[in-house]
């Protein structure tokens, strides 16, 4: 049983701002209280190739579990490690975010996978972000009768979290704008 | 009061001794990425002792083995979802 989701979206500010964003997506404190799932974000590790222009960044997302009460009372604990794997090429300007559940794996894999890309009719005003989600329940026999129902949770629950992800990236780049036109006077 | 679920101890509170090292290495990354890096200047990393002072304070701290792995991982670690479309977490557990 897997699901899988893609969602486009516009953001009407260059690349380079939108992936700026991106970094202090869960890292901004203001941004605690919308995003307030993810409990903690610690680079884990960070590679630069100076020759391609390519930086390679391993991070750890500690979030609360997705799912109802009775799946974290089954599985005994309420929170859960994602590892986030990210690619940023500065020269073809790309960015790709991988993110996987890696607790809870005996019971559900999720996998988010977010490119950023200059728009192609706007390429140095605006970027584009795809976002795509598969999560699968695994077919373990206690929670197999339920397992269609807990999918469609956590579906929704991950819908209403890119949203207020978006919501979030698009007040950062404000942000971000203000500052390099302040930055400019 | 006590009803509070964040009160009882858990991982998530792992790795808030690194908080202000974390935050001050995030700041300047931030800084280096936004001014730096995705205007071409690639050639050189810096933030490199924020880097070095946070991540000594996380292989302390860090208890989480799954998580443990890629702090000590080294190389291209970027690749780590790409190479294969099966379970790369697992890959090495054994």
């Amino acid at each position: 049983m897997v699901k899988g989701y893609t969602q486009d979206h516009i953001y009407k500010h260059p690349w380079e701002r939108v992936t700026s964003a991106s970094w202090r997506k869960f890292a901004d404190p203001e941004n605690k209280r919308t995003l307030s799932h993810i409990l903690e974000v610690d680079t884990l590790n960070r590679r630069l190739d100076p020759d391609s222009g390519r930086l390679y960044t391993t991070r750890a997302l500690t979030i609360h579990a997705p799912g109802p009460w009775f799946i974290r009372k089954i599985i005994g604990q309420d929170i859960c490690h994602c590892v986030e794997s990210t690619v940023v090429d500065a020269q073809s300007k790309s960015m790709q975010l991988t993110t996987r559940n890696v607790s809870l794996q005996k019971f559900i894999e999720v996998e988010e996978k977010i490119r950023y890309d200059p728009h192609p009719d706007n390429p140095t005003g605006w970027t584009i972000c795809r976002q795509e989600t598969s999560i699968r329940i695994k077919p373990l026999s206690a929670l197999a009768s339920m397992a269609e129902k807990v999918e469609q949770r956590c579906a929704e629950r991950f819908m209403q979290n890119s949203a207020k992800g978006r919501e979030v990236m698009e007040r950062i780049c404000k942000y971000l704008e203000a500052e390099s036109s302040g930055m400019a006077l | 009061m006590g009803l509070g679920k964040r009160d009882k101890k858990s991982s998530s509170t792992a790795t808030s001794p690194c908080a202000h090292l974390r935050a001050a290495y995030h700041n300047c990354f931030n800084r280096w990425y936004s001014e730096k890096f995705v205007k071409g200047q690639w050639d050189k990393e810096e933030c490199i002792s924020e880097w070095q002072k946070y991540r000594a304070c996380l292989s302390e701290h860090l208890d989480d083995k799954h998580l443990s792995r890629f702090l000590e991982a080294e190389g291209p670690v970027g690749y780590v979802f790409q190479e294969d479309s099966g379970n790369p977490v697992e890959n090495t557990a054994k």
